[in-house]
């Protein structure tokens, strides 16, 4: 297990505010483990998220990739070889097959697969999406099923770190369990830091370092 | 590569919105096609005839200012120019070719003229066209010239518009003078003379100083030895349209010569001998340098330096009003064109700022986001060109037909409307155009009340051709551009976690 991402003193204001959401935060994320990040709605879950993957900036502190400021590295480049994200909403391009959506990903990660198809179907099968679904416009899949292609594609270009934001949330017990399943393997059996921003108990009770926030602070729960 | 692929899945999957982006350009892509084919088969049109009519130049005196320079003198006397300064103005690097023409009267004691028994004409006052009328022995002029001034021969040198229209030809073995001192005569004026080819003759003729007015001339003999250097045959009547039957309106006696001799006798103020210029620009824009030049070599403010726009602007208006026409249309629909496609362009992005605020989570740059949006566009717009072309040039030629249908219609009633002469005008006056002219001249002028007989171009054969094309993809490529430039613009704007937040 090596540390791959830090936050060091990391405070952030919204633009035109002074009130720092997010005040001195220090934490490390190593790989091979899972993450939760809990608190109450509000209390800026999203926005540690946002920063962590690279979508936003701190205003204040350092967040390090290894050991890279992430203000040093293009936060582009970031996002696309360094760290995957599953957004709450999904955010997929829904007027595209859940095939196409994950080799866009792995274009843009200017990823070495030759054949990006068939590495595209295989990873769609890990995650439970069979070659049928994976032809579908994602506009046509479940909630589960978008969800998986949401994790897929963040995997797809194999990044040292996954982001996920209430992963969980719209789905039903069954694939939760699933997801969680997957997450779990990341991080276990493929030495992945996995970050999970999460209401849920369910979720909570895989990870293996629980972040609170309140009052704008990071706070360990339990290791 | 990967931009390309994804912006060809995109033009596939978003079929409603680019085909209305697409029927848009190619409403604009025809229509600019359509307007530019017009446009520059009519600037070519206007070209042709502009070099044609407009190098053309004409010297003609401006009898406003001839008045106006008279001092109130009862006897106003035409301006002339000098047969020197006509050849001087020749010189000029202006001029693409010159053409020197000259005309008098002789008579000679080695030749026996056609028709010599009705009598001499040609009298010092008497018209000297190509054609001339000519007193004849009942001419109530002739009893008042002397005997010596009579003349049973014309003289020309470099008139050999009846040999190129076929009404006269050389015999076998003749040739044009092509040197001084060298002259070519009528086969029956040879025969009826008992001479030869290779034969030399004497012709006399006469210049003379007008003085100021009938009975204070004063006449200077000259005369020419000749070589015949060959005949030829008249296919005409012996009279042609002439009034007057003497042997001097005879075609037959008419003598061809070399233009130095006719021409270098003549200096100012001497007439009798009838000195033509016709001066052809290199471009008709040079006209004015080229004015400037003949001031500079003399040539007097009471002649006009003009080119033949009567017969330019009856022939070529129509084609240049429809030149105006496609050439305003074009801007209109480049305009509106223009604001159409950057709106569209401008409400492309914010119906995609979603899939562009994905894209971006995922780590495509702005630059690569913007390039696949152009690629879009530059796809739609080079379909559109390429049914645009084809379509711009089937459409072109019936759109011309009516456009130039309705600008002759128009240009003909505003020349039926402007037919009356106006009173009291005074235009400018061709030198040697009318009987009584003065001995120099410099070509006719372009028509009287600026009217022409020139026809009118009814019909034009529109054609694309590489220059329009090259102008139509220019136009779609900068179309395009300012569509990808809003684009860029636009998304430089956006960051993707604030598009996503807003969508969620």
């Amino acid at each position: 297990m090596t540390t791959i991402l830090s936050l060091d003193n990391v405070s952030y204001a919204y633009e035109g505010t002074t009130k720092n959401v997010l005040q001195n935060m220090s934490a490390d994320f190593e790989t091979g483990l899972v993450y939760t990040i809990i608190g109450k709605s509000g209390a800026g879950k999203t926005t540690l998220l946002s920063l962590l993957s690279g979508l936003d900036v701190a205003t204040d502190g350092r967040i390090l990739v290894g050991k890279a400021s992430l203000k040093k590295i293009n936060r582009d480049t970031y996002r696309s070889r360094h760290v995957g994200v599953v957004f709450q909403s999904y955010n997929l391009l829904t007027n595209a097959t859940a095939l196409q959506n994950i080799v866009l990903s792995m274009s843009i990660s200017h990823c070495p697969q030759k054949n990006k198809k068939a590495y595209a179907y295989a990873l769609l099968k890990k995650i439970g999406i069979d070659r049928e679904t994976a032809d579908r416009k994602i506009l046509k899949l479940s909630g589960g099923e978008q969800q998986r292609v949401a994790i897929a594609r963040a995997l797809a270009h194999n990044p040292a770190i996954l982001i996920a934001d209430e992963p969980t949330g719209n789905l039903d017990k069954e694939t939760e369990d699933d997801i969680l399943n997957i997450f779990a393997r990341l991080a276990r059996e493929e030495d992945r830091c996995i970050i999970i921003v999460t209401h849920s108990k369910r979720v909570t009770a895989i990870a293996d370092v629980v972040y609170r926030i309140q009052d704008g602070c990071l706070t360990a729960e339990n290791g | 590569m990967y931009i390309i692929q994804n912006a060809m899945q995109n033009l596939l999957r978003n079929k409603g919105r680019n085909l209305m982006m697409a029927a848009i350009i190619f409403v604009v892509i025809v229509s600019s096609v359509v307007a530019l084919i017009i446009n520059n088969t009519a600037s070519g049109v206007i070209n042709d005839y502009k070099t044609r009519f407009g190098s053309e130049v004409y010297l003609t005196v401006n009898m406003e200012k001839v008045i106006q320079e008279s001092d109130g003198s009862s006897r106003i006397a035409r301006p002339t120019i000098p047969a020197e300064q006509l050849l001087a103005f020749a010189s000029s690097d202006y001029l693409l070719s010159t053409k020197m023409t000259a005309g008098g009267r002789g008579n000679s004691d080695d030749l026996k003229a056609i028709d010599e028994d009705k009598g001499p004409g040609g009298g010092p006052m008497l018209s000297m066209g190509p054609v001339p009328g000519g007193g004849g022995p009942g001419d109530s002029n002739l009893s008042s010239i002397p005997k010596t001034r009579q003349y049973y021969y014309h003289l020309f040198a470099n008139q050999y518009d009846d040999f190129e229209s076929g009404s006269r030809e050389l015999t076998e073995g003749s040739r044009f003078p092509e040197k001084s001192g060298e002259c070519l005569i009528s086969q029956e004026l040879l025969e009826n003379s008992g001479l030869a080819i290779g034969d030399t003759i004497k012709i006399n003729s006469d210049i003379n100083d007008p003085g100021t007015g009938p009975g204070d001339e004063t006449y200077y003999d000259i005369e020419f030895q000749l070589t015949i250097v060959g005949t030829y045959q008249d296919l005409t009547d012996e009279y042609g349209n002439s009034m007057m039957e003497n042997a001097f309106t005879n075609r037959r006696n008419e003598i061809f010569m070399y233009i130095d001799d006719l021409a270098s006798v003549v200096t100012e103020g001497l007439m009798g001998i009838d000195v033509n210029a016709t001066y052809y620009l290199k471009d008709p824009d040079l006209l004015e340098a080229f004015t400037a030049e003949l001031r500079a070599k003399g040539l007097k403010e009471t002649f006009d330096v003009t080119t033949d726009e009567a017969s330019y602007n009856a022939i070529v208006g129509p084609v240049v009003a429809m030149k105006g026409i496609s050439l305003t249309f074009v801007a209109i629909v480049l305009a509106f064109g223009a604001i159409i496609v950057a709106l569209l362009a401008s409400l492309a992005v914010r119906e995609r700022k979603y899939e562009i605020g994905v894209l971006r989570a995922m780590g495509m740059k702005k630059s690569r986001v913007a390039l696949g949006l152009w690629t879009e566009t530059i796809t739609i717009t080079a379909f559109c060109l390429v049914i645009g072309l084809a379509v711009g040039g089937f459409a072109a030629q019936p759109i011309t037909n009516i456009l130039l249908d309705q600008q002759v219609e128009a240009a003909e009633q505003a020349q039926s409307n402007s037919f009356m002469p106006q009173p009291g005008g005074s235009g400018p006056v061709a030198i040697g155009g009318g009987p009584a002219g003065p001995t120099v001249t410099a070509g006719p002028a372009p028509g009287f009340f600026g009217q022409t007989s020139a026809e009118t171009i009814k019909s034009i054969d529109v054609a694309i051709n590489l220059e329009t094309i090259l102008e139509i993809i220019v136009i779609a490529l900068v179309l395009s551009s300012l569509a990808g430039l809003i684009a860029i613009r636009r998304i430089t704007k956006y960051e993707p976690m604030k598009i996503l937040m807003e969508r969620n």
